[in-house]
């Protein structure tokens, strides 16, 4: 859990964002553009999630653990879900769908990170 | 017409088709919609859930309010996707019930923060996640009128019995 790794979630992740809204714009579909994006953004999620992991093994851990632990969980799930769903749908708002899933991943690493912290305070 | 895809619709989306069902959760923006109240259902219900049971004692109308928000998302999700005029009327009543209680909610935890010493979904009109909970139900009322005026209920009723009138 470092502010490096949250960061380079939320970057990938805003720029899921846009693409997805930039697709929405130009009534296209999601394409493997996207997928490949949303890919690499659940990649980081997983390095996040185990390092977590490994720091709380190391006896490390959060105040609020089982939110905490939930947030670690949840947001792993988030892309694959955001990105199956955006796949199936026919819709221009294919890319929205994306695009909220991405924001949702942005939103709740900052979460995380905010959760991690107050383990020091 | 044969389905050709060009390297270029593979990579960034082949064209959109138009349209969508005639649930309100069917139309393209509607299921944008769904999407995020089925995040909203799933976060309000997984912070009630922590908060109910781990520190029950601490903020006992907070949490029980936390709960109640979250199966007032979780209904409005269910109506909104179902769709048919079940599911709308279920909708329309779930997304009233939120936007009261946001507003509610908002202002009480503005005024009287005694009463709400631990976060709600809607606390402070729901400053906690960027104020999406104060934006969603106008967007599911808009949407709600909007699809209901472009699709009146699909299945027209027996012409020998009127429609039933509710009391």
């Amino acid at each position: 859990m470092t502010a490096f790794l949250v960061g380079a979630i939320t970057a990938v992740a805003v720029l899921l964002a846009v693409l997805g809204v930039a697709s929405t714009l130009a009534r296209r579909r999601i394409g493997l553009l996207h997928l490949g994006v949303a890919g690499v953004l659940e990649v980081l999620l997983l390095v996040q999630a185990a390092v977590a992991g490994i720091a709380m093994l190391g006896g490390d851990t959060p105040a609020d653990t089982p939110t905490f632990l939930g947030y670690l969980g949840g947001i792993v799930l988030v892309p694959v879900a955001g990105g199956l769903w955006a796949r199936s749908e026919q819709t221009r708002w294919a890319g929205t769908v994306m695009a909220v899933a991405a924001a949702v991943v942005g939103v709740m690493a900052w979460r995380l990170l905010q959760l991690w912290e107050a383990a020091r305070a | 017409m044969p389905e050709k895809r060009t390297r270029e619709d593979l990579a960034l989306g082949a064209p959109a088709v138009e349209g969508g069902g005639g649930s309100p959760g069917g139309s393209g923006a509607g299921r944008v919609l769904v999407a995020v109240y089925g995040t909203f259902a799933l976060a309000a219900g997984a912070r009630a859930g922590v908060q109910l049971g781990t520190r029950f004692s601490e903020a006992p109308v907070a949490y029980l309010l936390s709960a109640f928000a979250a199966v007032v998302y979780i209904v409005a999700t269910v109506g909104l996707v179902r769709g048919g005029r079940g599911g709308r009327r279920t909708a329309l009543a779930a997304i009233s019930v939120e936007l009261v209680g946001v507003l509610v909610v908002g202002t009480l935890s503005l005024t009287d923060r005694a009463a709400f010493p631990d976060e709600t979904v809607w606390s402070a009109y729901g400053r906690g996640y960027y104020f999406v909970p104060l934006v969603l139900p106008v967007l599911g009322l808009l949407l709600l009128r909007r699809t209901g005026q472009k699709s009146p209920p699909p299945k027209s009723p027996p012409p020998k019995s009127p429609p039933p009138k509710s009391p």
